[in-house]
């Protein structure tokens, strides 16, 4: 480089820079690895390596002792004991008799998910995504088989089933509810911008304040709703022991924080939406249901799905407002399986504890991959 | 003013380009002289642009060298190449006043702030936005922000100019005036400039020579007026000029142009059984049906100002005649046109190459 | 066509024509009115009364709680401050300087952190009132972990939209497997973390060097965004055992560090998510120009990319801050006392013999939702604004 260097010459000052490689030459080189590099070092460190040590939790007996953990290992005992030991009911609930309409339900549900694997066999699927379909597939028929087992044979279900029905649920109840009111401050009205703010606030303050102020608000005797109770002769019941009313008691909390999410992301799709379709509709005479549902609706698909999604990766991990409302009782019942493994570490159970949130893990992954494949995917590709 | 500098040699050696199995440049070879005012013209897609990212390292070539003041830079950084760039989009940071816009080459060479700041001002008086240097882009005309990119890109006295279609975002007046401008400051700078537009007019009145790609192949590197009185194949010919050049299919036999009723007699031997004979508007004359060369009916008639353009139908071609203001003629009207001997031009329809 | 759709006199349109019908293209009929505003203000009510309430219960005291529902201050009951003389005048150490005495000793015994590898300085001990330790260590652990996941997620985001990353399939099979052997040697052969972490590393470089170019598979950058942003599935729960393990062994339990670690790596997912999108439709020519004008990659991040952004960086700053000042999963887990953050604060008010103190809970809780209704205000702006939308967009 010292010949080019004599050679060129650069015009007069101040032009090209000398061309010699200094610390900070060396650095702006290598500046690809130190953009990515702490990032990457960080998950690295402090989530993949966590779950995969995890892995040796969930299939170790764990035990304190002077030196600090002893390990030993016990293969797939800790998972074995919430399907089938002695923590099964804790778990999956009370399987023993099973009913006529839960056999039926089950059934039926096995011979959609067998006609489903068929049809896209036929559509010529690759192995890859027959795969992710009999994965998916088989999740949905074991939860089925459950669901009929327990629910639908009059026996209480465990702590599956319970973070399945605020995941379901609560996004359902959240989503609908969401997007209507999104919908209405799309409309004209006054006050638009005030209804905004303060429909967001909520989503911003602690969940664990949500499930104080819920536990205070909803209390029979002491909360402000307490002239109303009596007034339907309610003055003795209390929620807290009616694993029902408990459980919705907590998706009304759960669904307080988390709609206003959809809401605000909903509201700023609805209002991305052109202004001369929906004028052009207006000409032509339509209402403003039909331009919402015939014009609005299907640019904002994508968008919905997209927000089911994040909301769901969120409402698996439910925690705090179970804890705090409840203490996931009466009973077990609103007990998430995030509660769960928590509860099981406070006994110093940490292997179960381990294999309760890798099936936690799981199941996450599972539910959410096959609502991105089969469903998001789908709305995005309909669009591009 | 500013002293004019010597410019630099840049030389392409070879430079091919493809991405992925689409090949963008073939065997690219370019000497450009120090101080030369060099335009590559070519419809997009042609490999123009990337010829120019190439040079200024914004694109790494797939084989090839380029060299710039004999220096062999094909795998420098951008910053030690010593050209400044000035693009389509004229890339001004919206976050930064004019002033700190020009200055922010020095700025990042650590010049101190003083000497910037004269720098700044010299720049910006060249290019006469003196006034304007405490503004945000946003609040410039599109003139105006072209000049700050101008001023931008001389404030460091770059070895080379590069030009993205700098003009395309301008109005047709201003873009005549800034044409103007920008020539006459290359002149006094004499800073060697590579300029990229797809804009016949541009390259004609800008350049000293213009480079011709088409499809990543190099199809002419000439001066502006050998380009148009001597187009080195078909593409050439019909790419510049405007109205392009008439194209007559036919073939040729013993030294004649035949075509559908029609026998023109020409200063080249050989025979092609496909040819075409190419003349510019301006070369043809209408004369009465029985004198022309060449017999047609007349498709349009346009009066365009200090001349009229008639569209004469002959055979499956259109033929486009420059006459006087003065010519008046229907629709449909049998017509003659008779053209300059010495100024035709033989292709060989296959190849598309010119037949001397 | 039926003559019913040209009537223009307003006087011709039968009652529920006028009560169904708008008036005029881009307004509501009368009837849709009352029924948008009755349903608007139903929601608004449902979301502002849970927030009156615990701001009530904060000024009443134990009667006032106790003695069934209370509900306008002044008519109702008789408000007062007893909840607040718990936290702050009742308790010696609460006066107006305590929040800057807590701020020294934050500095000095960060100090005494840093040197410690050389000179040992004793650490001082917080002398300060609960609610103010509270409030100052949720401020500290809140702002530096967004500070340092906001700088390192950006770029990271930046990195991912402008430059090709090719890592190679099988370093990254090489690497899990080191990663599973290193942790089955520490834990089933009593091996020292620190000794087999050492090991694997080196191990790592090795065969990352020697076996790397043998592998054509490689992956793209779309894998390594999709890999950083799907970090958010995995529930907190997973990883927070070992991670307790962990910190354990190098003593970052009930730490600040520790905390504003892990609190910055769960959030890194919504920051490169974000930040990713803003990074990629902002034009390159920018950055190009800025290139050749001789700016390094690290001073094109920070004088063109970063001030374009701003709005969008302080979109995702305001919403890290605001995750972070609400955790409270990884805070009751890994902080007991000295780190202890404003949530768990909150939570310790129901460990009294008495049930919860409800009063003194509440105030807790006002102290802590009045910033985040704040910030939530602002980030709604951002979030109207469109700054936001485009990553869901997806």
């Amino acid at each position: 480089m010292a010949v080019a260097n004599e050679t060129y010459q650069p015009g007069t000052t101040p032009a090209g820079l000398a061309f010699r490689e200094s610390w900070a030459e060396w650095f702006d080189r290598h500046s690809r690895t130190f953009f990515i590099a702490p990032a990457v070092t960080l998950i690295l460190i402090f989530a993949i390596f966590p779950t995969f040590y995890s892995i040796v939790f969930a299939l170790s007996r764990v035990r304190f002792s002077a030196t600090g953990l002893r390990f030993r290992f016990v293969w797939f005992d800790n998972f074995l004991a919430q399907f089938s030991g002695n923590e099964q009911t804790h778990f999956l609930g009370r399987t023993t008799e099973i009913g006529i309409f839960g056999a039926i339900f089950a059934l039926a549900c096995l011979i959609a998910a067998l006609w489903w694997l068929y049809k896209s066999y036929r559509n010529g699927a690759t192995w890859v995504g027959m795969t992710g379909r009999v994965i998916s597939a088989a999740m949905f028929v074991f939860v089925a088989f459950l669901l009929g087992a327990t629910l639908l044979s009059g026996n209480p279900w465990g702590t599956l089933l319970t973070t399945l029905f605020y995941v379901i649920v609560g996004c359902t109840l959240q989503f609908i509810i969401g997007t209507a009111l999104a919908f209405l401050c799309s409309q004209p009205i006054a006050g638009k911008s005030f209804f905004r703010v303060l429909f967001f606030i909520p989503l911003m303050i602690t969940p664990l304040g949500v499930g104080y102020a819920f536990k205070m608000v909803l209390d029979i005797t002491k909360g402000p709703l307490q002239p109303l109770w009596d007034y339907v002769g309610l003055q003795n019941w209390a929620w807290s022991t009616d694993a029902w009313a408990a459980r919705w008691f907590v998706i009304l909390g759960d669904s307080w924080q988390w709609i206003p999410f959809i809401f605000i992301v909903m509201l700023a799709a609805l209002e991305t939406v052109p202004k001369d379709h929906v004028e052009a509709a207006q000409v032509d005479g339509a209402s403003s249901i039909q331009i919402f549902r015939e014009i609005t609706w299907p640019q904002i698909v994508p968008v919905a799905v997209t927000v089911i999604l994040i909301r769901m990766i969120e409402a698996f991990k439910i925690v705090d407002l179970p804890n705090i409302m409840t203490s996931g009782g009466p009973g077990i019942a609103t007990e998430s399986m995030t509660l769960h493994s928590y509860f099981l570490w406070r006994a110093n159970d940490m292997g179960s504890s381990a294999a309760v949130a890798y099936l936690l893990l799981i199941l996450t992954v599972v539910v959410c991959a096959s609502f991105f494949n089969y469903v998001v995917l789908g709305q995005l590709r309909k669009v591009k | 003013m500013v002293s004019a500098t010597t410019g630099v040699p840049v030389n392409f050696e070879g430079i091919e380009k493809s991405f992925g199995a689409v090949r963008v440049l073939e065997e690219l070879s370019l000497k450009v002289a120090p101080g030369e005012f060099l335009v590559l013209l070519g419809a997009s897609g042609s490999g123009k642009t990337t010829a120019l990212r190439i040079l200024a390292g914004l694109e790494t070539a797939s084989s090839g060298r380029v060299l710039i003041g004999g220096r062999d830079v094909t795998d420098i950084l951008p910053k030690y190449r010593d050209v400044s760039m000035v693009f389509q989009s004229y890339a001004l940071y919206p976050h930064k006043t004019v002033a700190e816009n020009i200055g922010f080459p020095l700025k990042v060479r650590k010049v101190p702030t003083a000497e910037r700041d004269v720098a700044v001002k010299e720049a910006a008086s060249q290019v006469q936005i003196d006034m304007l240097l405490d503004r945000y882009p946003r609040q410039l005309s599109g003139g105006q922000r072209q000049r700050v990119a101008l001023a931008r890109a001389m404030v460091r006295r770059p070895s080379v100019f590069l030009m993205d279609e700098p003009l395309s975002n301008l109005d047709a007046k201003l873009r005549g005036h800034m044409r103007a401008e920008l020539k006459h400051m290359q002149s006094t700078l004499g800073t060697t400039t590579i300029y990229v537009t797809h804009d016949q007019i541009e390259a004609m009145t800008l350049a000293h020579r213009v480079a011709i790609l088409e499809k990543g192949v190099l199809q002419q590197l000439d001066t502006p007026a050998k380009i148009y009185n001597d187009p080195a194949n078909l593409f050439v010919a019909q790419f510049i000029g405007s109205p392009p050049m008439n194209v007559v299919h036919g073939s040729l036999e013993a030294s004649a142009f035949k075509t559908t009723g029609a026998s023109v007699s020409l200063p080249v031997s050989g025979s092609i059984a496909k040819a075409i004979l190419g003349v510019r508007p301006e070369d043809c004359a209408v004369v009465a049906p029985s004198k022309g060369n060449i017999r047609g009916e007349i498709y349009a008639v346009e009066l365009i100002g200090d001349h009229t353009l008639v569209t004469v139908k002959t055979g499956a071609d259109m033929l486009t005649v420059k006459a006087s203001k003065e010519f008046s003629g229907a629709i449909g009207e049998n017509i003659g046109i008779s053209v300059v001997k010495d100024r035709l031009f033989v292709f060989d329809a296959a190849t598309g190459a010119r037949v001397r | 066509m039926s003559d019913t759709a040209f009537r223009f006199d307003k006087a011709e349109r039968s009652l529920m024509e006028r009560l169904f019908e708008p008036p005029a293209v881009g307004r509501m009929s009368p009837v849709a009115k009352v029924v948008a505003y009755s349903l608007l203000v139903f929601w608004a009510i449902f979301v502002i009364f849970p927030i009156y309430w615990v701001v009530i219960t904060a000024f009443k005291d134990a009667a006032a709680v106790n003695q069934g529902p209370f509900y306008i201050p002044f008519v109702d009951f008789q408000p007062n401050l007893d909840a607040w003389r718990v936290h702050i005048s009742s308790d010696p150490y609460c006066d107006v300087y305590a929040i800057g005495r807590q701020f020294v000793l934050y500095a000095y015994n960060s100090v005494a952190f840093i040197l410690s590898p050389v000179v040992s300085i004793q650490p001082m001990e917080p002398q300060i009132c609960k609610l103010y330790l509270a409030f100052s260590n949720s401020l500290v652990i809140g702002i530096a972990a967004t500070a340092l996941c906001v700088t390192i997620g950006s770029m990271a985001a930046y990195a991912l939209a402008r430059v090709q990353y090719k890592p190679k399939f099988g370093n990254v099979v090489v690497f899990v497997v080191l990663t599973l052997l290193m942790i089955v040697a520490t834990s089933y052969a009593g091996i020292p973390w620190y000794f087999s972490a050492a090991v694997a590393l080196a191990l790592f470089f090795l065969l990352a060097r020697a076996f790397g170019k043998h592998f054509k598979a490689s992956l793209s950058n779309g894998d390594i965004l999709f890999w950083m942003i799907s970090q958010r599935i995995l529930p907190p729960i997973v990883v927070i055992i070992p991670v307790y393990m962990m910190f354990q062994s190098v003593g970052l339990l009930d730490t600040h560090l520790g905390l504003i670690i892990i609190y910055a790596v769960a959030n890194l997912p919504i920051v490169v998510w974000l930040m990713h999108d803003f990074f990629a439709s902002l034009p390159i020519e920018l950055e190009e120009s800025a290139q050749l004008d001789g700016c390094t990659r690290f001073g094109i991040f920070w004088e063109i990319v970063l001030p374009l952004t701003r709005p969008g960086l302080a979109a995702t700053t305001l919403l890290t801050l605001i995750l972070n000042w609400n955790e409270y999963l990884f805070a009751v887990f890994l902080s007991t006392s000295k780190a202890q953050t404003m949530p768990i604060m909150v939570a310790a008010k129901n460990a009294g013999e008495k049930g919860i103190l409800w009063w003194e809970m509440c105030a807790v809780i006002v102290v802590m939702i009045i910033p985040v209704i704040i910030m939530a205000i602002i980030l709604q702006r951002f979030i109207s604004k469109g700054v936001l939308m485009g990553a869901v967009k997806g």
